[in-house]
């Protein structure tokens, strides 16, 4: 009696602890359709589910299942995880909740002051948690790291990356690899010196740090002029991907300070506007490619790094995609970094087509100056951040896309740390406001199979699943699926808030549910029970 | 000693927010610098490139409209402008920022308002009766609706922006007064001023002021366009004395007596 008594207590107590997440478990995450345990769901960045339930036949029928309203200023744009009943997600200006999977009933809140004197480029952001064991990790505005727990949510650890005073701040999810927590950082706008960093995932401890801009005596130091390596940029402030086999690390890299002035910086400023891949034991970079040498149009080059065997003239390559923010698709072997192949996927006025060795051809006239200059893409891109989906159901990989042009004005400034250090005004083409796209593209050769229009730029992420679908949002409020196939509209309803967050999908109670965020609620959709 | 350091630092930016009727950046060309690249990041949308104005006032002129003094400017920036289109800044700046900002404007030599030299009571007259603005533009209780409300279109506007808005009226349109043209399943075009446009519906409000909605699946064709729907012809309708007393009149419109 009583052993069955205890036999029952370990049962209760199993069901009630907190997930545990150890490396297999992330390793098999694409298998795992009943938890969302990463950024990307998969280490290659796929953002795609197996889940069919919901498919091109049905998905009419959506309807909300449950609704959380954040209560907090600021608009969500994290990718909640999921696992063992509950969903963890992070907000804006450092709040954080885990929610029952169910009701959507809050469990536990967390939040930090975002401090007085923070200033920051673009708001207070956040992008979602990473999970190892029983413990969550996510970054804060003032440029620190925290460890929660995931039953309580309480402080575990939280150090410090930077010092924000300077400039610097933090709005990317992290991604866990073997027992270490890696994170980017932004702050190039403010003339920082940007990095991608390792730390101990039980102790908080840094394992290790690439700087983005190498300092003297480092390759790549040579291609900044004078001492302008110092305020460099290149933020990282979109999460990674990684390969187990390669054991390489795939981060993207963003735009050298300050961004329209390349006056101050002559070279082509490593390793700005790169993809960088890193030994993942030691952060060793082991090739970088760069997209935009010596950009002078805020191409960041921040956008998921997705991995995907692919075909290319017959071999078959070990590739890595990215949609560029420049205007082109790229196609890399992963291994290597070697240039496999380029495409224009919008309107590109500023270069005639990429080289063999995947530099660009610019056609001078595009600088900024201080009159203004119109080049297309605008600033934005081009395919700016928002995640990205790559279906092998399909074999297409879908990203949004800003369509058209901008006038870049350039201003000269001295440095003055914690301040802005731009350099940069845009200005709107009369007449012709930039709209967008949802694209899929054939990732062997860059040709764009479909495109679905949108009315203005894009803001959401997007997420393909087996039901043949893929999930998009707008930013006037509409959260709808496309025929992965064709991108025919097939459903939609409107959230009444921005869309900037990608949706996620999992498995509960024998059902599939889709969750996506809108302005600042959470919204989670499923077919109607019968 | 960090935390009082601090303390000191913040009572006495505090202070010199309070006190200050001089920018501390007044005689730093370097901050006066990082001041106008702040200006162009995050004002040129609406005060011109060079601050000659457009959607927003002229800054350029030496002078403004919410007072003259460093602070006042200051002011401005960090609080906004309370029923105008100049939202508050203090929250995305730092105060030193903003001094940079004040002190970037300040190196505008007082060159005089730019002025029309119109008659504002003649264009009072033009407005209500030759122009026939007030058919579809509201000053105070008088007026229509279908046009921007311009009871306090002399806070926000230069004169060059008034007279582009009269002769060019499509190289400016406000927010949310662009055209939307719907060809209704049965082949009715209905054209008004788009209330919402996005990617799977429309609405927006007819020149008799009827409000109409309607989903793209079930219609023909609905079209966004740029253009106004102001007539395109005062430069040849209105005389020249006519357009200047016009927009000395739409100057004059300050907002109090003018609205309800």
């Amino acid at each position: 009696m009583t052993s069955i008594r205890i036999l029952g207590a370990l049962l209760v107590w199993a069901l009630a602890a907190p997930a545990q997440v150890d490396k297999t478990t992330l390793l098999g995450s694409q298998q795992d359709d009943d938890s969302w345990l990463m950024y990307g769901r998969n280490y290659s960045a796929w953002r795609y589910s197996d889940l069919d339930e919901i498919d091109t036949g049905n998905v009419h029928r959506l309807v909300p299942s449950w609704i959380f309203q954040s209560d907090v200023s600021g608009k969500f744009q994290t990718t909640p995880l999921v696992r063992d009943g509950v969903m963890y997600v992070t907000g804006p200006s450092n709040h954080a909740w885990a929610l029952d999977l169910k009701t959507g009933r809050e469990l536990w809140h967390y939040s930090e002051p975002v401090p007085d004197d923070w200033t920051g480029c673009c708001g207070k952001p956040n992008r979602g948690f990473a999970m190892l064991g029983d413990r969550l990790f996510k970054v804060n505005a003032q440029a620190t790291l925290v460890a929660l727990d995931a039953s309580t949510g309480d402080v575990i650890w939280e150090v410090e990356a930077a010092d924000y005073r300077k400039g610097y701040s933090n709005t990317v999810a992290p991604l866990i690899v073997k027992g270490m927590v890696v994170i980017g950082i932004a702050g190039a706008e403010f003339g920082t010196r940007d990095f991608i960093d390792a730390y101990d995932a039980e102790t908080g401890e840094r394992v290790w740090r690439f700087w983005t801009v190498p300092g003297p005596g480092e390759p790549g130091n040579e291609t900044w002029g004078g001492d302008s390596w110092k305020r460099g940029g290149a933020s990282t402030w979109i999460t990674g991907s990684y390969d187990p086999e390669l054991d390489l690390i795939y981060w993207g890299t963003g735009n050298p300070g300050p961004d329209l002035d390349g006056a101050p910086r002559p070279g082509d400023n490593l390793y700005s506007d790169c993809m960088v891949a890193l030994d993942a034991e030691t952060g060793e970079l082991k090739w970088h490619f760069q997209f935009t040498p010596h950009d002078v149009h805020d191409w960041d080059s921040v956008a998921d790094p997705v991995l995907v065997d692919i075909e290319v003239e017959g071999r078959s390559r070990r590739a890595l995609v990215q949609a560029n923010r420049n205007g082109h698709f790229y196609a890399l072997d992963r291994a290597t970094g070697e240039f496999l192949l380029a495409r224009a996927y919008t309107q590109v006025d500023w270069t005639d087509g990429i080289d063999p060795k995947g530099r660009p051809i610019p056609i001078p006239g595009h600088d900024p100056t201080d009159e203004g200059t119109l080049t297309c893409p605008g600033m934005g891109g081009g395919h700016n951040w928002h995640a990205t989906s790559y279906s092998p159901q399909t074999g297409l990989y879908y990203f949004n896309s800003g369509d058209g042009c901008q006038i870049y004005h350039k201003s000269t400034q001295e440095f003055v740390e914690g301040e802005f250090y731009l350099g940069s005004a845009m200005e709107n083409v009369t007449g012709a406001p930039r709209e967008g796209s949802i694209l899929a593209v054939e990732p062997s050769s860059g040709r764009t199979r479909w495109r679905f229009p949108l009315v203005s730029p894009p803001s959401s992420g997007l997420l393909s699943t087996g039901g043949g679908l893929v999930f998009a949002g707008s930013r006037e409020g509409y959260f709808f699926a496309l025929d992965a196939s064709e991108g025919k509209a097939l459903w939609r309803l409107r959230l009444g808030g921005p869309v900037q967050a990608p949706a996620i999908t999992y498995r509960f109670d024998g059902r599939q549910f889709v969750a996506t965020a809108a302005g600042t609620s959470l919204f989670v959709f499923a077919l109607p029970t019968e | 000693m960090r935390i009082w350091g601090g303390l000191l630092l913040t009572l006495a930016a505090t202070l010199y927010a309070q006190t200050a009727d001089r920018s501390p950046y007044h005689d730093s060309p370097k901050d006066i610098d990082v001041g106008r690249a702040s200006f162009r990041l995050r004002c040129s949308a609406c005060h011109g490139i060079r601050a000659e104005g457009g959607r927003g006032p002229a800054l350029n002129r030496g002078e403004f409209n919410a007072g003259d003094t460093d602070m006042d400017i200051y002011r401005v920036i960090d609080q906004g402008v309370p029923g105008t289109e100049m939202p508050a800044f203090g929250g995305r700046n730092t105060e030193d920022n903003m001094w940079r900002i004040v002190s970037y404007l300040r190196t505008f030599e007082p060159s005089g308002a730019e002025t029309v030299g119109g008659d504002a009571t003649n264009g009072e007259e033009v407005f209500w009766n030759a122009g026939g603005c007030g058919a579809c533009h509201r000053v105070g209780r008088k007026g229509g609706n279908f046009g921007p409300p311009l009871g306090r279109i002399g806070r926000s506007r230069s004169v060059a922006h008034l007279r582009e808005s009269i002769l060019e009226p499509n190289q400016d349109l406000p927010p949310g007064y662009y055209l939307v043209e719907v060809v209704t399943a049965e082949g009715v075009t209905i054209r008004g001023i788009g209330l919402g446009y996005d990617d799977f519906s429309a609405q927006l409000r007819d020149s008799a002021g009827r409000l109409h909605s309607y989903f793209r699946d079930d219609v023909e064709s609905i079209k966004r366009e740029f253009s106004s729907l102001m007539p395109g012809n005062y430069s040849e309708t209105l005389s020249e004395t006519q357009q200047r007393d016009l927009i000395a009149y739409m100057q004059s419109l300050r907002g109090e007596d003018t609205n309800p």
